[in-house]
């Protein structure tokens, strides 16, 4: 029980009190790339959600059992990014061959993920926090989710901007980068919701 | 495009990856003594920083903790210090106590690692905070948010009073686990 | 020969700016740049990154078969970035404590990787070095000044010293999360407007 209690809080964690892109700054490149739409936004926070977890559970067996097994600590992030690059290109094919509609909605998007700095920022945080398996893949979860709400969001906000009447200097990157600004400081309401 | 062999692809990215691993190992070897005299370094600072008088100190194992005992010159043990750590108001905190035993007083503390807000509980590093602790008898402790009056209290940052009371339980339990090895007022 | 060397070099200074103008390579951008000499040690890391594997993979760029590059580039620049970590916290430990994570992260930089597949892919390696040099200083420059900015407001310094008195009340918000994002949408208004003008 006492277990089950400090993965849901470091679930809600993650999401909420150390979002990812709001809080940590990482996949900040997607984040203002693909969130003009909300319904691009969505695909590709599920797509980078999918990767993540898979992430967090690959690279965590890796540095257990063959980084720190044999104590190889300068290979972790050339593996890591091997890693991710291969379980990219896996996850694309196999999507590719399972359902081509899914793959249609995620496809371009995929190789954009493995430059994606969240998934590899999340594969050296499980390390460096010292999460077991399962805290880890809940860890790589809830990253996917929290970097899929502030995407959708922010994707929301820049659709209804598009009526907007913004001064021609800030159009485009400025105002976007303002707007996440201030979703930044609401996310901080958040911090101190509860302490790990 | 000119048809590639797989046999050359997978050739190709073999010999950049064994490049790769041969230039980090050297680099790695290189590297490891300056980064293991850092630390220890950084370390001995830290121990001596909450010890004052000690003049040298050893590294004991007691109850699955491990404790820095500082000895002064004529050779007799001036305290204990110990690395803590506790949940803060965004991440972990991790500080060194160091302790008199015998008059059951804290002699000070220094954070070591912390990711507090800056400019707020961050400040939980600035002496202003740390000095609540300096020569403060065991015990528990109350936070206040106005100058401390007695000796059981301690001051808050103003802007960050959760910091202030995370730090002072992770004191508390501290202390509690030095007593507890080395058998109380001892 | 010499003016084009010189054009390759300029493009990274101001017209395409990594950051101010072709917004990239956010993540430490925002991330680190919490005081001038963050964002000034940032840049210098990333730039040599840059310039090293841009020097080798043009260098080695007719060996490297079609299918295979972007792996092989990355497998390169995560051996820069390895190399620059250990030789941080070897000998500049403090700078290495202060940009921890970001360090790695240099890795999927997108600046890093679209050099290569836009630049030094498909060129000499006397134009992938003016390049990398001029790209390096641009995201440095860009970097420390949004770094000089943020401290100055935030904490009222600028490297460390203490520029504005007493008087100055320190907006913390600056060197927070929020204040990064903000910063970096007016300095780029900003710089949108200067290059209408010009």
């Amino acid at each position: 029980m006492e277990q089950f209690t400090q993965v849901i809080l470091l679930f809600i964690s993650t999401v909420l009190i150390n979002n990812f892109i709001l809080v940590r700054f990482l996949g900040i490149c997607p984040f203002l790339g693909v969130s003009k739409h909300v319904e691009t936004a969505f695909s590709m926070g599920l797509a980078t959600t999918f990767v993540m977890t898979l992430t967090a559970a690959a690279t965590w067996l890796i540095n257990t059992f063959i980084l720190e097994a044999l104590n190889l600590p300068f290979l972790q992030y050339v593996s890591f990014i091997i890693v991710i690059a291969s379980l990219v290109q896996f996850v694309e094919m196999f999507i590719k061959k399972t359902s081509p509609v899914l793959y249609k909605a995620l496809g371009i998007f995929l190789p954009l993920i493995t430059t994606n700095c969240a998934i590899l920022g999340l594969a050296l945080l499980i390390p460096l926090n010292g999460y077991s398996f399962i805290a880890s893949v809940v860890f790589g979860f809830g990253a996917g989710v929290g970097f899929t709400l502030a995407i959708v969001l922010m994707a929301g906000l820049r659709e209804g901007l598009e009526f907007g009447d913004v001064p021609g200097t800030l159009r485009g990157v400025p105002i976007t980068l303002i707007i996440a600004g201030i979703m930044a400081m609401a996310f901080m309401g958040f911090s101190g919701l509860i302490s790990m | 495009m000119e048809k590639e062999s797989i046999g050359r692809l997978v050739l190709t990215l073999t010999i950049i990856g064994i490049i790769s691993a041969l230039t980090l190992a050297f680099v790695y070897q290189w590297t490891t003594p300056y980064i293991k005299e850092h630390q220890a370094v950084a370390q001995e600072k830290a121990v001596f920083n909450v010890l004052p008088g000690a003049e040298k100190f050893e590294e004991v194992t007691k109850n699955g903790h491990t404790f820095y005992e500082g000895y002064n010159n004529a050779g007799s043990r001036v305290g204990v210090a110990y690395i803590a750590t506790g949940g803060g108001f965004q991440g972990q905190i991790e500080l060194m106590i160091g302790v008199n035993l015998n008059e059951e007083k804290i002699y000070g503390i220094s954070i070591l690692t912390h990711s507090e807000t800056p400019g707020l509980g961050a400040r939980i590093t600035e002496d202003a905070y740390k000095s609540n602790f300096v020569n403060k008898p065991f015990g528990d402790y109350t936070v206040v948010k106005r100058e401390a009056a007695e000796q059981t209290e301690v001051e808050a940052i103003s802007g960050a009073t959760i910091s202030s009371e995370k730090v002072t339980t992770i004191i508390e339990n501290a202390v509690s686990t030095i007593q507890s090895a080395y058998g109380g007022g001892m | 020969m010499a003016s084009q060397l010189l054009d390759d070099f300029k493009n990274g200074l101001w017209n395409e700016n990594p950051i101010f103008r072709l917004v990239i390579g956010m993540c430490p951008t925002l991330a680190v740049t919490n005081t001038t000499e963050n964002g000034l040690a940032m840049g210098i890391a990333t730039s040599f990154v840059l310039i090293s594997s841009e020097i080798v993979i043009s260098l080695i760029k007719k060996l490297i078969p079609k299918n295979v590059r972007i792996p092989s580039y990355i497998l390169i620049i995560a051996t820069f970035v390895t190399f620059t970590d250990y030789f941080l916290k070897a000998f500049y430990p403090g700078i290495a404590a202060s940009l921890s994570l970001f360090i790695p992260l240099i890795v999927v930089n997108c600046l890093i990787l679209g050099r290569q597949e836009a630049f030094a892919s498909r060129n000499p390696v006397h134009r992938a070095i003016a390049d990398g040099l001029g790209m390096g200083i641009g995201f440095t420059w860009a970097l420390t000044l949004l770094g000089a900015v943020r401290e100055l407001f935030g904490m009222g310094s600028i490297f460390g010293f203490q520029i504005l008195g007493a008087w100055y009340k320190p907006m913390i918000i600056m060197v927070l999360p929020a204040g990064a994002f903000i910063t970096l949408g007016i300095l780029v208004g900003i710089m949108n407007l200067i290059s209408r003008e010009g």
